[in-house]
C-alpha cells in the first residue's frame, strides 16, 4: 500500500481500510445502544402510544398528529420560549463568569489560583442530586442560609419563598446551573489563555494598548476556537436542562408555571405515560438544537477541512 | 404459645382454602388459576415499595413461603418516585417482571385498567372479601373484577399544640368541622407568642391531599363516573362549599407558602430549644414554631415532640402530652371528616410465570398473623377484623377513627396522569386569591376531565 | 506601594501591588463561593436530622458526630453499590477512551468517504434528549438479556459519552504534528513503534482529561441505571442515594443521613479528582486550544 504524504497534516491513503477499522468500535457501540432507541423514538412519535400500548395493545399509526398537537398547543410554545430564554441567560452568564474567572486565575498569584482551581474542581465533582439537595436547603424559605443571612443583615427576607414566583424560581435555577457549569468553562478558557504568548501581550502593553484593547484584539482571537466550542456545548446542555429544574420543582413552585423542555418531556413520558407525544417533543428538541447550532457547526466543519 | 396456635391455624386455614379452591371444580374466573404449593426449586419475586414494610415482616414472609411451598421468596425494594417508571418497563416483560408487587392505591387504577395485573377475583373471598377496605378494593377493580387488593392503609389526622391553643383561649379540641375552621382562625388571630408569619393551621398552598378533606366533608368529590365516562366535579355545589371553607382558611388562619406541598409538616409545630423562653421578636434567633396546628400522615408523630439529647449525644424528639395533642379531623355530621387515605395495594403481574405460587404468597399476606403484624407496626391492616392490632394509644385511635371514613382519589384510568401533570397542585394554589371560585372550578374541570379518561 | 526587597537573594525585587492584593481577595472570595455548597454538604452530614430542621442554620459541625455515616453504611447496601459503581466506571472509562481514541485518530489523521457524515453524526447525537429513551433502552437490554448486568449498563453509558469524548480527543490528536512520528521513522522505528513512543505520551494528559470527564458521567448517571438495573441487588451509588431521600409510611426523611450518603457518593470522585488534578489541567492546556 503506497503511502502518500501530503504537505498537510493528514495522510491520504488510497482505498485504505484503516480509518474504517478505527471508527468501527465507536460506530458499533453507537448503533447498538443508540440506534434502536433512536429509531424507536422516531417511530413512536408517529403513533398514539400510551400505557396500554406498552402492555400489548397495538399502537395506531397517527402520522404527524402528535407533532400537530404540539405545534397547536400554546403551552408547548410557552415552554419552548421559556427554554430558549433560560438557555440564553444561562449560557451567557456562564460564559461571562467563566471567562472572568479564567482571567482571574491567570492574573492572580499562584496560591490563590490553586485555591480557586481546587474549589472549582470540588464543585464540579459533586453529584448533581447531592448538590441540588444542598441548594434547595440554602434557598429554603424557613431554614435556608440565604434567608438567614439576608435577615441578619437587616433585610426583610424572613420566610421569603424563592420558588413560588416563576421569575424568582428561574433566578435561583440560573444561579445553580451557572455554579455547576462555570468550572468546566473556566478551566477550558484558562487552559486556552495560557497558550497566549506572554511576550505579545507585553509588547502590546508597551505600545500603549489598554487592557480592553489587549483583551479583544489579542486574547479573544487566539482563544476563539475554545470559546466557540465551549459556548456550543453550554447551549446544548442548557437547552435540555432537566435534573436541576425537576428537583427545584419538587421543592416548590407551581410545576406547570416553571416547566422547561426537559421536565415537560418527562411529565409527558413518565408522568402521563403519553410516550407518543413525549417522543415527538424529543425529536422536536433535537431538531431545534440542530437548527440553533447549524451555523456554528458548519463553520467548524469548514475550519476542520481546510 | 400463642404464635404456634396462630401459625397452626393459619396453616390449617390455608390448607382448607386450598382444598376449597380445588374442590369448586375449576372456578370460572378469568384466571382460573388456583394457589399452588408446589414450589420446590422455584423462586418468585415480590416488590415492596419504600421502607414501609419492616424487616421482621419481610423475614416472616420468606420463611412462611418456604415452609408452605418449599420455594424461595425474593423480596426487592423499590422507591416511590421511580415506581411508575419501573412498573411501566418491567411488568410487561415476562422474563423480568416481579411476580407480586406493591403499588400505590392511587396508581393502581392506571395499571389495572391496562391489564398489567392478573385477575384474582376467584381469590377475593378467601383473602378477606367484604372485610377488606372497600375503597381500596374499588381502586383495584375493573368492570367488577378484582386485580389488586388492599395491602395496608395509612391515614391523616390533626396534630396541634395544646399550649398555644390554650393561650388563645381554646382548651378542648373541636368536634365539628365548622368549629375547627373557626378555632384555627381564632388561634391565628390571637398569635399568643407573637410569632411572625404564624399559622393557626399550616396548610400548604399546593397540599391537596390534606385540603381535599374539606371537599369530601361537604359531600363533594373531584370526579365521578357518569355513563361510563369520568367527569370532573370541582364545580359541584358541594365541592364549592368546601372550596369556600378552604379559601377562608388560607386567608384567615394559614400563613404557609402558596407552593408548599404535602411534606414535612411536622417541623412547623416543633420548638427550637435554643430560644427556650424567648419570643420571636429577636431576629437573630427566630423560633422554629410556626404553626399551632398541622394535618399530616400518622407517622409524622415520630418526629414531633420536645427536643432532647440521647445517650450518644444525638438530638431527639419526644412526644409530650401536655404540649402536643392529636385528633381526627371532625366532620359536620358526628363522624370524622373523610380524609385522603394513604396506603398501598398489592397484586400479581399478568405476565408472571408463577401465578399459583404468587397466589399462595397473597394468602400468607392476608392471613391473620401477617395482618396483625402489620397492625402492630403501625400499618393499617387491609382486613378490618384486625384493625385492633394497631393498638390503643392516641395515635392508633386517631388512625383508626380517621380512616374509618377515608376516601380515595377517583379510580379513573387517567388518574395517574392527572397527578403527574400537577394540575391538582396548581388548582389548589389558586384558591386563596380567586375572586370567583365557580369560574376557577369550571376552568380546572375542563383541564382534568379529558385527562381522566385517557388510557 | 513601597517595593519590598528580600534581603537574601537580591536578584529579584518582589513588589506587592495593590492590584495583586485585590485580585487575591477576589480570588479567595470566588473560591469560597464555589466551595460553599460542598462544605455545607459535609457539615450537614455530621449533624443530626433534628438539628438540621432548626430555623437557625448551624455553620460548623459542633457537637456533630459520624453517626449518620455509620447508619448509612451499616445498612449493608453501600458496599455492593460502591462496588457496582466502581466496576462500571472502570469499564466505561477504559472502553470509551479506547473507542473514542481510535475514532479520533481516524477523523483527524485520515480523509475517507463518510468522514463528514460520521463527524456530523457524533455531533448531532449529543443533541437528543435522553429523557424519552428509557422504554426503548429497557426493551433493548431485555431482549438481549442484559438487564441487571454490568455489561448492559456499560454499553449504554459508553454510547452516551463516546461522541463528546471523540470530539475532545480529536483536538488533542490533531495538535500533535505528524512530523514527530515521521522523524522517528526516519530514525528507523516502525510506524507503530513511533506512535507509542512519541505520540502516545504526548496524548496522555488529553486522555486523562477525557477519562475524568467520562468517569464523572458514569459515576453520577441515574436514569439509565434506574431502568436497566431494576433489581436492588445490582444498584449503583446514585440509585442507592435515592433510597435515602424518600420519606415513607413509618418514618420521615432523615436529612443528616441523606447528606452523609451524598458525601460518600461524592468522596471517591473528589479523591480521584485531586489525584489527577495536576495532570488534567495540563491536559486541558495542551488540548483545548486545538478543539
Amino acid at each position: 500500500m503506497t503511502a502518500l504524504t501530503s504537505t498537510r497534516r493528514t495522510i491520504r491513503r488510497r482505498a485504505s481500510k484503516a480509518p474504517y477499522v478505527l471508527i468501527l468500535p465507536a460506530v458499533a457501540v453507537l448503533i447498538l445502544a443508540m440506534g434502536y432507541p433512536l429509531v424507536w423514538q422516531i417511530i413512536t412519535s408517529t403513533q398514539q402510544f400510551g400505557l396500554s400500548q406498552q402492555f400489548g395493545q397495538p399502537a395506531p399509526f397517527v402520522g404527524v398528529q402528535n407533532y400537530v398537537t404540539l405545534a397547536t398547543d400554546p403551552y408547548m410554545w410557552t415552554v419552548i420560549g421559556r427554554s430558549l430564554l433560560f438557555c440564553a441567560a444561562c449560557a451567557g452568564a456562564t460564559m461571562v463568569v467563566g471567562a472572568l474567572i479564567a482571567l482571574l486565575m491567570g492574573a492572580a498569584p499562584r496560591g490563590v489560583r490553586i485555591a480557586i482551581q481546587i474549589s472549582l474542581l470540588l464543585a464540579w465533582a459533586m453529584p448533581v442530586v447531592a448538590a441540588m439537595t444542598v441548594w434547595n436547603w440554602l434557598f429554603n424559605w424557613r431554614i435556608g442560609v440565604v434567608n438567614w443571612l439576608l435577615t441578619s443583615l437587616g433585610l426583610p427576607f424572613r420566610d421569603h419563598n424563592w420558588l413560588e414566583d416563576p421569575i424568582s424560581f428561574y433566578a435561583v435555577a440560573l444561579i445553580i446551573v451557572v455554579w455547576m457549569s462555570v468550572p468546566f468553562v473556566a478551566f477550558s478558557l484558562y487552559a486556552a489563555l495560557t497558550q497566549v504568548s506572554g511576550e505579545v501581550l507585553e509588547a502590546a502593553q508597551m505600545d500603549g494598548a489598554s487592557a480592553n484593547q489587549r483583551f479583544w484584539s489579542i486574547l479573544v482571537p487566539v482563544i476563539r476556537p475554545v470559546l466557540s466550542i465551549v459556548l456550543l456545548l453550554q447551549v446544548i446542555w442548557d437547552l435540555r436542562v432537566f435534573t436541576q429544574i425537576k428537583l427545584l420543582q419538587d421543592a416548590g413552585s407551581v410545576a406547570n408555571e416553571t416547566n422547561l423542555l426537559g421536565t415537560y418531556i418527562f411529565q409527558l413520558g413518565t408522568g402521563s405515560s403519553n410516550f407518543g407525544l413525549a417522543s415527538a417533543v424529543s425529536i422536536f428538541v433535537l431538531v431545534l438544537t440542530v437548527a440553533i447550532s447549524a451555523f456554528y457547526v458548519r463553520s467548524m466543519l469548514k475550519e476542520d477541512e481546510s | 404459645m400463642k404464635r404456634r396456635v396462630w401459625g397452626a391455624t393459619a396453616f390449617a386455614l390455608a390448607g382448607v382454602l386450598a382444598l376449597a379452591a380445588c374442590s369448586t371444580g375449576g372456578s370460572t374466573s378469568a384466571s382460573g388459576i388456583a394457589p399452588s404449593t408446589n414450589g420446590k426449586g422455584k423462586t418468585i419475586t415480590l416488590w415492596l415499595v419504600g421502607a414501609d414494610t419492616p424487616q421482621p415482616l419481610r423475614d416472616y414472609l420468606k420463611t412462611e413461603f418456604h415452609k408452605l411451598t418449599k420455594g424461595t421468596l425474593n423480596i426487592e425494594q423499590q422507591e416511590w418516585p421511580d415506581l411508575v417508571t419501573k412498573l411501566t418497563t418491567s411488568l410487561p416483560d415476562k422474563n423480568n417482571t416481579p411476580d407480586v408487587t406493591e403499588i400505590g392505591n392511587t396508581q393502581s387504577p392506571t395499571f389495572t385498567n391496562v391489564g398489567a395485573f392478573l385477575d384474582i377475583s376467584s381469590q377475593y373471598k378467601a383473602l378477606g372479601g367484604s372485610k377488606l377496605l372497600q375503597s381500596f378494593v374499588a381502586a383495584g377493580e375493573v368492570d367488577g373484577k378484582n386485580y389488586t387488593l388492599p395491602y395496608y392503609f395509612g391515614s391523616r389526622y390533626v396534630f396541634y399544640r395544646k399550649d398555644v391553643w390554650a393561650k388563645a383561649g381554646i382548651t378542648t379540641p373541636p368536634t365539628t368541622l365548622t368549629e375547627f375552621n373557626k378555632d384555627v382562625a381564632t388561634v391565628a388571630a390571637a398569635n399568643p407568642d407573637n410569632i411572625p408569619n404564624f399559622s393557626g393551621f399550616y396548610l400548604g398552598g399546593e397540599d391537596w391531599r390534606d385540603g381535599i378533606s374539606w371537599i369530601f366533608a361537604n359531600g363533594g368529590d373531584i370526579a365521578k363516573k357518569e355513563g361510563g365516562k369520568w367527569v370532573a366535579t370541582l364545580d359541584d355545589p358541594k365541592t364549592l362549599k368546601g372550596l369556600q371553607q378552604l379559601q377562608a382558611i388560607y386567608k384567615n388562619a394559614d400563613n404557609a407558602p402558596g407552593d408548599a406541598q404535602d411534606s414535612n409538616q411536622y417541623i412547623y409545630v416543633n420548638d427550637n430549644d435554643s430560644i427556650a423562653g424567648k419570643t420571636a421578636t429577636d431576629a437573630a434567633t427566630p423560633v422554629s414554631l410556626a404553626a399551632a396546628t398541622i394535618m399530616a400522615p400518622g407517622w409524622a408523630h415520630w418526629s414531633i415532640g420536645d427536643k432532647g439529647v440521647d445517650a450518644k449525644g444525638a438530638v431527639t424528639r419526644t412526644w409530650n402530652d401536655a404540649t402536643f395533642g392529636t385528633f381526627p379531623l371532625p366532620g359536620d355530621n358526628g363522624k370524622p371528616a373523610p380524609v385522603f387515605a394513604g396506603g398501598s395495594n398489592i397484586g400479581i403481574s399478568a405476565k408472571s410465570k408463577n401465578p399459583g405460587l404468587s397466589e399462595e404468597l397473597l394468602k400468607i399476606m392476608f392471613s391473620p398473623t401477617y395482618q396483625q403484624m402489620l397492625g402492630k407496626n403501625g400499618l393499617g391492616p387491609a382486613n378490618s377484623d384486625y384493625t385492633s392490632s394497631l393498638g390503643s394509644d392516641q395515635f392508633a385511635s386517631a388512625l383508626i377513627a380517621s380512616s374509618s371514613n377515608s376516601k380515595l382519589t377517583p379510580a379513573a384510568p387517567g388518574w395517574a396522569s392527572v397527578e403527574a401533570s400537577t394540575v391538582m397542585e396548581e388548582f389548589f394554589s389558586k384558591i386563596k386569591d380567586s375572586t370567583d371560585l365557580t369560574a376557577l372550578a369550571k376552568q380546572y374541570d375542563a383541564k382534568i376531565t379529558p385527562i381522566l379518561n385517557t388510557k | 506601594m513601597t517595593p519590598s526587597t528580600s534581603s537574601g537573594t537580591g536578584l529579584r525585587r518582589r513588589r506587592v501591588k495593590p492590584r495583586t492584593i485585590i485580585l487575591s481577595i477576589v480570588g479567595i472570595l470566588v473560591a469560597l463561593v464555589w466551595i460553599f455548597p460542598v462544605y455545607w454538604m459535609v457539615n450537614s452530614s455530621l449533624l443530626s436530622n433534628v438539628v438540621l430542621q432548626d430555623a437557625t442554620p448551624t455553620f460548623a459541625p459542633i457537637g456533630g458526630s459520624l453517626a449518620n455515616f455509620f447508619a448509612v453504611v451499616g445498612g449493608g447496601t453501600f458496599l455492593p453499590a460502591l462496588g457496582m459503581s466502581v466496576v462500571i466506571a472502570a469499564i466505561v472509562v477504559a472502553f470509551c477512551l479506547l473507542f473514542a481514541f481510535l475514532a479520533a485518530l481516524a477523523i483527524s489523521r485520515f480523509r475517507f468517504r463518510g468522514r463528514r457524515g460520521f463527524v456530523l453524526a457524533i455531533l448531532f447525537i449529543q443533541m437528543l434528549p435522553a429523557e424519552g429513551l428509557f422504554i426503548a433502552q429497557y426493551k433493548l437490554m431485555s431482549s438481549i438479556g442484559l438487564l441487571n448486568s454490568v455489561i448492559g449498563v456499560s454499553v449504554l453509558y459508553v454510547a452516551a459519552v463516546v461522541p463528546f469524548t471523540i470530539w475532545m480527543l480529536r483536538g488533542f490528536v490533531a495538535g500533535i504534528p505528524l512530523e514527530l512520528e515521521e522523524a522517528a521513522m526516519v530514525d528507523g522505528l516502525s510506524r507503530t513503534q513511533a506512535f507509542f513512543r512519541i505520540t502516545f505520551p504526548l496524548l496522555a494528559p488529553g486522555l486523562i482529561a477525557s477519562g475524568v470527564y467520562t468517569f464523572l458521567q458514569a459515576w453520577n448517571e441515574f436514569t439509565i441505571a434506574l431502568v436497566v438495573l431494576p433489581s436492588d441487588a445490582s444498584q449503583t451509588l446514585p440509585l442507592w442515594l435515592r433510597g435515602f431521600i424518600q420519606a415513607s409510611a413509618t418514618h420521615a426523611t432523615d436529612w443528616g443521613q441523606v447528606m452523609a450518603a451524598s458525601t460518600l457518593v461524592a468522596l471517591p470522585v473528589i479523591i480521584f479528582f485531586l489525584f489527577v488534578q495536576g495532570r488534567m489541567t495540563s491536559g486541558l492546556v495542551s488540548g483545548a486550544v486545538k478543539g
